[in-house]
């Protein structure tokens, strides 16, 4: 079993690499088209500006090969925080951006109607399952997952939605549509649960 | 319940006679059931030390599954991002962003605001007035240290770190008056930092100092149960933490 993780110039791809490794996989970083076309999965992580991780992207011309993989051969991916955001239509993350379009969904900043609420919501939260997934194999019950983020995906196709999370609002906290599966938590920081989610995507068959 | 690991010139730095080994920390971080990391290059006047600190970095963020916060010495997007890519999740910014707060704005716009983290060390002054200082501490500013936090987040700090120099390794509880005064002014996360020596202390942190969450950088006073045994302990207190 192969793993890429994409690199485009953001995120925490270090820890993401040291989860993989952990667990046991072959996994490498990397932005090179032919490498992501022969790896059997690919993990898109990310912590950073939407507008930033789309132009970067585009720059590594990895728009049209990542539709290709994902959308046509409908290669295994697993998306985190901005990934997971970037598979979106449009963000509102400092103007109106576009995105992968690879999900129907949109991307909303955390509304403080709450005054007690802080943005960014960073720290360990729920993550509550809202549909069964392969995802969830030996997650029990009330296990908590860590979130760094100010924005959070809407979904318009509200069957793909397998976990959610409150904080001033109920948001999602996980999607899977058919071959795509994404979190908004970080799995790969996470400890034993967050390694055990990665766990259960590499091992799907 | 972060824990606050100090590195200089690339090892492990204690107050005390303890052989200096980073490897043997990381054994226990990863085992214990800590919420989050942060590592402060605290090395001073040393040309090579950086290559030693980001080795250190390295090593953590393959080896521990939790959030890692790093800072120390952190003067530009260059470092930011040098930082990133070996595996921090967030920067810790202190001297640097009060001299140039306009990096607060780049780095957010960047990064996401959650990814700056604006520390800020505080001393009581003359008439019991808190003023900011930076340099490791031996530089008094003129802004006090709520008026600084509040600046910070407008600049776009996604959280605030707070230590006590006062407080910092007495052991004797945070300076509540202090933490309080920040996490009043502010509506990012508050880290409260500095003199934490018990349970209670991080009870109090978060009830008195109203911080969003506690350091502990004397981790040599604890074993592996005992972080466990402190959430706990919180829990009863009815905070809401991760067992």
């Amino acid at each position: 079993m192969k793993i890429s993780i994409i690199d485009y110039g953001l995120g925490n791809l270090r820890s993401v690499y040291g989860a993989i490794e952990r667990i046991g996989g072959e996994v490498s970083i990397t932005n090179d088209i032919s490498e992501l076309k022969q790896s059997d999965k690919l993990i898109l992580p990310g912590v950073g500006a939407f507008a930033d991780g789309m132009e970067s992207l585009k720059k590594l011309g990895l728009i049209e090969p990542l539709k290709e993989l994902i959308i046509e051969q409908k290669k295994p991916i697993f998306a985190i925080c901005l990934g997971f955001q970037l598979l979106a239509k449009e963000s509102s993350e400092f103007g109106a951006h576009k995105g992968l379009g690879f999900i129907d969904a949109i991307v909303r900043k955390i509304n403080r109607n709450d005054k007690q609420i802080i943005i960014p919501h960073v720290g360990w939260n729920d993550m509550i399952k809202v549909q069964d997934s392969y995802l969830w194999k030996e997650i029990p019950k009330d296990t908590l997952f860590y979130y760094v983020h100010s924005y959070h995906v809407v979904c318009n196709n509200k069957r793909i939605i397998i976990g959610k999370c409150h904080y001033g609002i109920d948001f999602i906290s996980a999607i899977e549509d058919k071959n795509i599966v994404a979190t908004q938590f970080h799995p790969e920081k996470s400890q034993y649960f967050g390694l055990q989610v990665l766990k259960n995507f590499i091992e799907k068959k | 319940m972060i824990t606050v690991l100090t590195i200089n010139d690339g090892v492990l730095f204690r107050t005390r006679d303890f052989i200096p080994d980073y490897r043997y920390t990381i054994n226990f971080v990863d085992s214990w059931s800590v919420d989050e990391i942060i590592i402060l290059d605290i090395t001073r006047g040393k040309d090579n030390s950086k290559e030693k600190f980001y080795k250190v970095v390295e090593d953590f963020s393959a080896n521990c599954f939790v959030p890692l916060s790093v800072g120390g010495g952190v003067t530009s997007l260059d470092d930011f991002s040098k930082l990133l890519n070996i595996g921090a999740d967030k920067i810790v910014i202190n001297t640097e962003a009060y001299e140039n707060p306009e990096l607060i704005t780049q780095a957010a716009e960047k990064y996401g605001s959650q990814c700056v983290v604006v520390s800020i060390d505080a001393k009581i002054t003359e008439n019991d007035i808190y003023k900011v200082f930076t340099n490791f501490g031996s530089k008094m500013r003129s802004l006090e240290p709520q008026s600084w936090a509040k600046k910070a987040q407008d600049y776009g700090a996604g959280e605030i770190m707070i230590t006590s120099i006062d407080k910092d390794g007495t052991l004797e509880g945070y300076d509540n008056k202090l933490n309080s005064l920040i996490s009043n002014v502010v509506t990012i996360p508050v880290l409260v930092s500095g003199g934490a020596g018990k349970w209670q202390d991080f009870v109090d942190g978060i009830k008195i100092g109203k911080g969003s969450a506690v350091c502990t950088t004397n981790i040599y006073h604890f074993t592996e149960s005992s972080i466990l045994n402190a959430k706990k302990y919180m829990k009863n207190k009815n905070i809401e933490v991760r067992i």
